[in-house]
């Protein structure tokens, strides 16, 4: 009997199926930590518990410093994608249509997702090392100890201003990836600014903008929040800050791809 | 009484880490926990300030607060000392609005003071020495005037001097405040300058109780292996 159970052990479906039970756990457990602390910093916020000095500082983090980064890759994408679409349209005859494709794409989703992309990997690797690393040297506990409620203190202002910050962002980088694309139009496929941007002016619309900006929102708060959690609930030295972060980054990264499609079939479909 | 634990059980999983543990700490008075590392010492003062729940027992204590100084301080990096000191008064619900920017300044000083270190408070942690912010930390964990102050380790890691320096803190902080202390520590000379009664643990359980005399006495196994620093004894060092 005891072989046997050293034998199934030992099997390839056992690991595999040992594997998966971890992974599904472990996937509940980090749902439910997210969402018990979201409703936590909720409460917190409706109760108007909010560190304003701290706030300040977290909103220049995460506006501010990240700018020059998303900015980057917003427009990067830009140019990748205008350089393939404008010169193909002009080619079948719809240059006149250049600049609408862009707008739409950028502002319904390129915007969005890059910046929520570039924003995880600058800004919500750094929160979750922080709250790992304030973690594991004890800073949190002392932060317990003092009568602080460490999540009011920790998690409000970066998720506050995460829910601030991010539509702002978005909102620069999707006119920054515009223009781009009009530039791009222009060195590869020889489009007039005109052109580009009387299109663009036509698929520019106001219901775009706004789900762009709710969508951003989200995101901004889904990043800081999840970010916090995997930070907040890290354990074991430096190992376990570059987990916790490594965490944060993969659950953000899902996090907006789920969000984005879940905004997409409300508003779009 | 300020402190009082009854048949205190904490279980990791399925080894139990403190096993049914009981004593009492009163006002103005010290009492030292002693042991081999993983004896559950942290985790005892972690169960009675609630960092970590406990499976059964009880833990007592009279109102007001408790503080704990941290093993490596846990000052926060991104503050100031002046900040770190003064966070209890900054971020506490009840305190927040109880004392004016000129007023928390004030007791600031007070307290770098009484550690001996005026001046300093613009500094940030990491340009202080060791020895520096273990007392910076002093200073935060009475800002708020405790009835019980829990210290863990206090002097691990610092130089015999530093050692001596935190210890007169220790004794110094009990007779300013009148608060209960529990110093965690395995350092012979923390446990005879300080503490008023010993209580050593071994595998979660109290294997000695008494005064640092007693101790020093060697009147049992247990206190005779730890006091000798021996391999040979009662206690097994976990591999």
């Amino acid at each position: 009997m005891i072989t046997l159970r050293k034998y199934l052990k030992q099997s390839v479906t056992y690991k595999v199926l040992n594997g998966l039970m971890y992974a599904a756990t472990d996937f509940l457990d980090t749902t439910g930590k997210i969402v018990q602390l979201g409703l936590h910093v909720l409460k917190c916020i409706c109760k108007f518990e909010i560190s304003w000095k701290e706030l300040l500082t977290q909103c220049d983090r995460f506006g501010v410093s990240s700018l020059p980064i998303t900015l980057s890759i917003v427009g990067m994408t830009s140019i990748i994608v205008a350089s393939q679409v404008a010169h193909e349209m002009v080619k079948q005859g719809g240059g006149n249509f250049v600049g609408m494709l862009m707008t739409i794409l950028i502002v319904r989703e390129v915007g969005a997702i890059m910046s929520g992309f570039a924003i995880t990997s600058m800004i919500g690797s750094s929160l979750a090392s922080e709250l790992a690393t304030m973690r594991v040297t004890e800073q949190v506990d002392a932060i317990d100890v003092l009568g602080v409620d460490s999540v009011r203190y920790l998690f409000v202002p970066r998720v506050l201003s995460g829910a601030i910050m991010m539509p702002f962002v978005v909102i620069v980088a999707s006119f920054v990836g515009v223009l781009v694309g009009a530039v791009t139009s222009d060195l590869f496929a020889s489009l007039p600014y005109r052109a580009y941007f009387d299109s663009a002016y036509l698929g520019l619309y106001m219901k775009d903008l706004s789900v762009c900006i709710f969508k951003a929102i989200f995101f901004g708060a889904a990043i800081a929040l999840i970010s916090c959690t995997c930070g907040y609930f890290a354990s074991g030295g430096a190992k376990g800050v570059g987990l916790a972060t490594t965490k944060a980054v993969v659950w953000s990264f899902i996090a907006i791809v789920v969000l984005d499609m879940v905004f997409a079939v409300l508003f779009f479909y | 009484m300020s402190i009082e634990v009854k048949n205190l059980v904490k279980k990791f999983e399925d080894k139990t880490v403190i096993n049914d543990i009981s004593f009492k700490v009163n006002d103005g008075e010290i009492l030292a926990i002693v042991g081999f590392s993983g004896s559950g010492k942290s985790t005892v003062l972690k169960l009675i300030c609630g960092l970590i729940p406990y499976d059964s027992g009880e833990v007592l204590t009279s109102q007001g607060d408790i503080a704990m100084v941290f093993q490596y301080s846990a000052l926060f990096d991104s503050l100031n000392v002046a900040d770190n000191i003064a966070f209890a008064l900054h971020e506490r619900k009840d305190l927040r609005k109880k004392y004016k920017e000129s007023e928390i300044k004030n007791i600031v000083s007070q307290k770098l003071e009484l550690v001996g270190l005026k001046g300093i408070e613009n500094k940030f942690p990491s340009e202080l020495s060791g020895g520096m912010q273990k007392r910076v930390s002093f200073a935060r964990a009475i800002v708020t005037n405790p009835n019980i102050i829990l210290y863990d380790e206090p002097t691990a890691g610092l130089d015999p001097m530093s050692s001596t320096l935190i210890e007169d803190y220790i004794v110094t902080l009990k007779r300013e405040i009148n608060a209960a202390s529990i110093v965690v520590t395995h350092q012979m000379s923390t446990i005879t300058r300080t503490a008023d009664r010993v209580i050593m643990l071994y595998d979660g359980k109290i294997v000695f109780e008494g005064t640092p005399y007693e101790l020093l006495q060697q009147n049992t196994p247990y206190t005779k292996q730890f006091v000798t620093a021996s391999l040979e004894g009662p206690m097994q060092m976990q591999a």
